[in-house]
């Protein structure tokens, strides 16, 4: 089922959560809709489901203008960021509440609800629980079944409000994985909100970036990492680092690295890199015209080595990331003066 | 007991540390809590106890046969079963007003919520005294409405309905302020997770907010009930006080004390504090219930 939300607006009183937001997410894919705290992606998600509803715009499932359409009528499965279990039901009940509150004509037998309850509970892994309560759960255990009682219902649509933020970090990559695994299995049409770049990144088919209730990019995960809009979408995807220049005749220097500045007017502008796209090098030849910093401090994180970096001509701090091999070969030191060398550079306008 | 022990046992014989007065950063010592404690119990078996005695020995002083005399006296009776009609309706009618108007303020935002909300209040600031005039106002031969409901042959003070009013009327908040922090407290993703589910309001209300606010409820209805049986003043000023037909519990008592009839006034009170301890109890076994739950 194709998802079409046009031109929401939504305010707040003096607060305005959406502004003329638009989005289309395609048949049986999952799109996660990405961006900080306040940005208008929960909002988003619940006027999609009818919980709230638009100032104006109009939302579509696949032909059909729901827009004016109760929540019960729309036929979708919401996963809440606490669970929101029914705390007073066992398992096996919260999950076949769905099917237990249907009217009487659409209402499946009693052995068709719990051959389906059952399934899902296998499907998910907590067959074993089903007895217990929520409380006896632990949080990704509760997830889990929250989202089994949203897919009991077979809802056209699956709606997850930051499904994993209330889990620890080990906990919440595992159910990552899953959930990429379900959706490939069902290929339910989802929408995943989320503040978490990694997250988006690694189970989304597309993309929506958002701040401060509009759209600032949408794309695959790759556009929108590797080719960010805007300087918001690059900063948010990662780690920055920023370089201040000016265009001159189409052409920009930083370092000694000359950049296209063709689609930028003469003046000032920003180059953006990411901290492992920076090289660094011990200094061989002292020529003045290549780009250095002094090293301020290393950090072993995991696999890789972070520097943290202070420009010697203009004593701005930079980042720079390198593999722990690269690292071993090299050798360098706290206090070392290095040659600087930024690739992949992306210009933005302005200061 | 090995060799080893044994042997350190009898080598390093360490005498063991006197408990410490303080368990825990912010334990009181112990005298404090001692204090603190006696004060507490003096002071229940001053206001609480000492009462509660007196009430039963006074009510049992010319024995037993006295005091079944006393409480199965028609007149008793009439006023038992005034009474009990009294809660029978009032609670009820409070409980479905306490659950819509905690409903209403709780999930909804309207024009008028604080309003409500304070109005619900109104019983609780207003002296029960004032409770009772208001509806005298109202409903007397001098009042507003009165002249015309006796013509339709309604009589309204005086009479049962105003007693049963006037008791809605004080217990009104009871039930809705247990409610409404409860529910507040406890959000309304449930709910929402119900209705995205496909559930109506009603299946909402009865099969998801009503067991998580159940403790609640039953500890607001027994509040109720307690106070629409022991209200004293609020009646005595609708009531009239037409023995065997227009007296609750409560009233009959003051009759009786004031004739001089010491000990079947206080057979009656016996009863009422019978009705104080059953609640006492109820409630205890409510807040373990509560406990256990949470």
């Amino acid at each position: 089922m194709k998802i079409e939300a046009r031109n929401l607006t939504k305010t707040y009183g003096t607060f305005t959560a959406l502004r003329d937001v638009s989005l289309e997410v395609a048949d049986g894919s999952l799109v996660a809709l990405l961006g900080p705290s306040g940005c208008g992606k929960t909002t988003l998600l619940r006027i999609i489901a009818g919980l709230d509803v638009a100032d104006t715009g109009s939302i579509l499932f696949g032909d059909r203008d729901v827009s004016d359409s109760k929540v019960k009528d729309r036929q979708v499965g919401f996963v809440f960021q606490h669970y929101a279990l029914f705390r007073h039901m066992t398992i096996f009940e919260n999950v076949a509440f769905g099917l237990r509150v249907r009217p009487r004509h659409l209402r499946p037998s009693e052995s068709e609800i719990r051959a389906k309850v059952n399934e899902l509970l296998e499907l998910i892994q907590v067959d074993w629980l089903a007895k217990r309560y929520p409380s006896q759960l632990s949080g990704g255990q509760r997830q889990r079944v929250a989202l089994a009682r949203a897919l009991a219902v077979e809802p056209q649509v699956l709606l997850l409000d930051e499904p994993f933020g209330a889990l620890d970090a080990k906990v919440r990559a595992d159910l990552r994985r899953w959930l990429r695994q379900l959706h490939d299995e069902l290929r339910l049409t989802a929408v995943l909100v989320t503040h978490d770049q990694e997250e988006a990144l690694e189970v989304a088919d597309r993309i929506l970036v958002m701040n401060e209730g509009h759209v600032e990019q949408v794309g695959t995960p790759e556009d929108v990492y590797d080719n960010p809009a805007t300087p918001f979408v690059y900063n948010f995807l990662g780690r920055v680092n920023l370089f201040h220049s000016r265009v001159h005749d189409g052409r920009a220097f930083i370092g000694e690295t000359q950049l296209d500045g063709s689609e930028h007017r003469d003046g000032k502008v920003v180059g953006y890199a990411r901290p492992h796209d920076i090289d660094l090098d011990h200094i061989e030849v002292d020529d003045h015209t290549t780009m250095s910093a002094i090293v301020a401090r290393i950090q072993n994180i995991g696999p890789v080595v972070r520097f943290d970096l202070k420009r010697t001509d203009t004593g701005e701090t930079l980042e720079a990331e390198m593999s722990k091999e690269r690292h071993q070969q090299l050798g360098f030191q706290v206090g070392e003066r290095v040659a600087v060398k930024p690739h992949n550079l992306r210009l933005f306008p302005g200061d | 007991m090995t060799q080893e022990s044994l042997a350190l046992g009898s080598a390093v014989a360490v005498p063991e540390a006197a408990p410490r007065a303080r368990a825990h950063a912010i334990t009181e010592p112990r005298l404090v809590r001692y204090v603190l404690i006696a004060v507490a119990m003096g002071y229940l078996a001053l206001f609480l106890v000492l009462p509660l005695v007196a009430v039963f020995s006074q009510a049992l002083q010319r024995g037993l046969g006295v005091y079944f005399a006393a409480i199965t006296d028609p007149i008793a009776l009439a006023a038992i079963q005034l009474t009990l009609l009294t809660a029978a309706i009032s609670v009820p009618l409070n409980v479905v007003f306490g659950v819509a108007a905690a409903w209403a303020i709780t999930k909804f935002n309207f024009v008028g919520k604080s309003v409500l909300s304070t109005l619900i209040d109104l019983p609780f600031s207003v002296s029960p005294v004032i409770s009772g005039l208001i509806f005298v106002v109202l409903f007397g031969a001098q009042g507003w409405l009165g002249p015309f409901l006796g013509e339709q042959g309604i009589r309204i003070i005086f009479a049962v309905p105003g007693i049963v009013l006037a008791t809605t009327f004080v217990t009104f908040p009871f039930v809705a302020r247990e409610l409404i922090p409860l529910m507040q407290s406890q959000g309304h993703e449930e709910e929402e997770a119900a209705v995205v589910l496909g559930a109506n309001g009603w299946q909402t209300f009865f099969r998801v907010t009503l067991p998580s606010i159940k403790w609640g409820l039953m500890y607001g209805i027994i509040l109720c009930n307690a106070r629409a049986m022991g209200e004293f003043g609020a009646v005595s000023v609708v009531s009239g006080r037409i023995r065997g037909e227009t007296n609750t519990m409560p009233l009959q008592v003051e009759i009786l004390y004031n004739e001089y009839q010491f000990a079947a006034a206080f057979a009656v009170a016996s009863l009422l504090t019978l009705l104080a301890l059953v609640t006492l109890v109820v409630k205890s076994v409510i807040e373990w219930q509560t406990q256990r739950a949470s």
